[in-house]
């Protein structure tokens, strides 16, 4: 049944994602590869809705991807079970938090288990670079590159500016 | 909006100073808590606070306070987008803003990696797992759990090292 796997596959995303709302971009990634739920391009696309929406981005994805996958019921099960693992585990860990922020185990683990985490992030960013991107697409790229170096802006900023330049695009047939 | 990383002035300005349900020095330990367990950080600095504040249950109201307007807003907006995504133009912004995502990719990963690669063993697992995942594919999870298995391990042998038991 659709939303038991659903479960299985998301309560496994909320369990081993480790840096945040991005984190979770992987293993998504990873389902589209194996489950076939939606393509990568899909969730190219719900990542972009998912940074403008309020709320964290991490919830949102995961909403958006259930809901492709199997209507509103699947985004509940899918927000839902990305959820449970913090839930228990941030409560147990509220219990012990003396122990656990003191383990020298703990410690050793978190420590390598971030740079993983960031790896597999970079990962997803260089294969969607290398499957989607054309000549136009490496220009407008590199200029919110350098944009991006000169000060912190907001997602809406890059995503605003890649909308316009896409709509432009489109009307010339350059997307192709 | 945004990630869990934009949200502690917001956490600060709510929780801290109006509602005073935790102070600064609570705030900075579940954030960096909240990183440091697996999921969403901001369902799980929430989950931090409302535990301090009323056990479990307020554990699952905070959560579910986090939870619940996102989940509204993507279910109506994946809804009217069903209906349009098929029109050209729509599909010509979504090609710009595939671009658009992959610079907050690559800012997500910069910002990450300033958290994460803090020498250079953190650096070898990075490009370790970077390089099992992009050229063969690993499953996500599987990497996950062997960098657990090497941090136990490190650890585990500096207290050989030290001739602990």
């Amino acid at each position: 049944m659709i939303y038991i796997k659903l479960f299985l596959e998301f309560f496994h995303i909320g369990l081993f994602s480790f840096g945040g709302g991005y984190a979770t971009l992987p293993f998504l990634y990873h389902i589209a590869d194996v489950q076939k739920w939606y393509t990568a391009k899909q969730l190219s696309d719900m990542i972009a809705v998912s940074s403008i929406t309020p709320g964290p981005v991490g919830v949102n994805v995961a909403t958006f991807a259930g809901f492709t996958t199997a209507g509103i019921l699947g985004a509940f099960v899918a927000t839902a079970s990305v959820i449970l693992p913090s839930l228990i585990i941030v409560v147990i860990i509220s219990k012990l938090l003396e122990q656990f922020k003191h383990n020298k185990y703990v410690q050793s683990a978190i420590y390598t288990l971030k740079p993983a985490g960031c790896g597999l992030l970079a990962a997803v960013g260089v294969d969607m670079f290398v499957n989607n991107i054309n000549l136009l697409g490496m220009i407008l790229l590199a200029g919110l590159f350098f944009a991006s170096l000169t000060e912190k802006r907001d997602p809406l900023f890059y995503l605003g500016v890649s909308a316009i330049v896409g709509l432009i695009a489109g009307f010339f047939n350059w997307t192709a | 909006m945004g990630g869990g990383y934009v949200i502690l002035p917001l956490l600060q300005s709510e929780l801290v100073d109006k509602k005073k349900w935790i102070d600064d020095n609570e705030l900075c330990e579940f954030y960096a808590l909240g990183q440091s367990v697996p999921g969403i950080i901001a369902a799980n600095v929430s989950i931090f606070v409302g535990y301090k504040l009323r056990r479990t249950a307020g554990a699952i109201s905070a959560v579910l306070g986090i939870v619940t307007p996102a989940f509204i807003s993507i279910v109506l907006l994946a809804k009217i987008l069903e209906e349009i995504v098929h029109l050209k133009f729509v599909q010509s912004i979504f090609w710009g803003v595939g671009i658009g995502v992959l610079i907050l990719i690559f800012l997500a990963v910069k910002e990450i990696w300033k958290k994460s690669v803090v020498d250079k063993f953190s650096c070898w697992i990075f490009f370790i797992t970077f390089i099992l995942s992009a050229c063969f594919k690993a499953p996500p999870a599987g990497l996950i759990i062997l960098a657990i298995f090497i941090g136990l391990w490190l650890q585990f042998a500096r207290k050989i090292e030290r001739g602990e038991k």
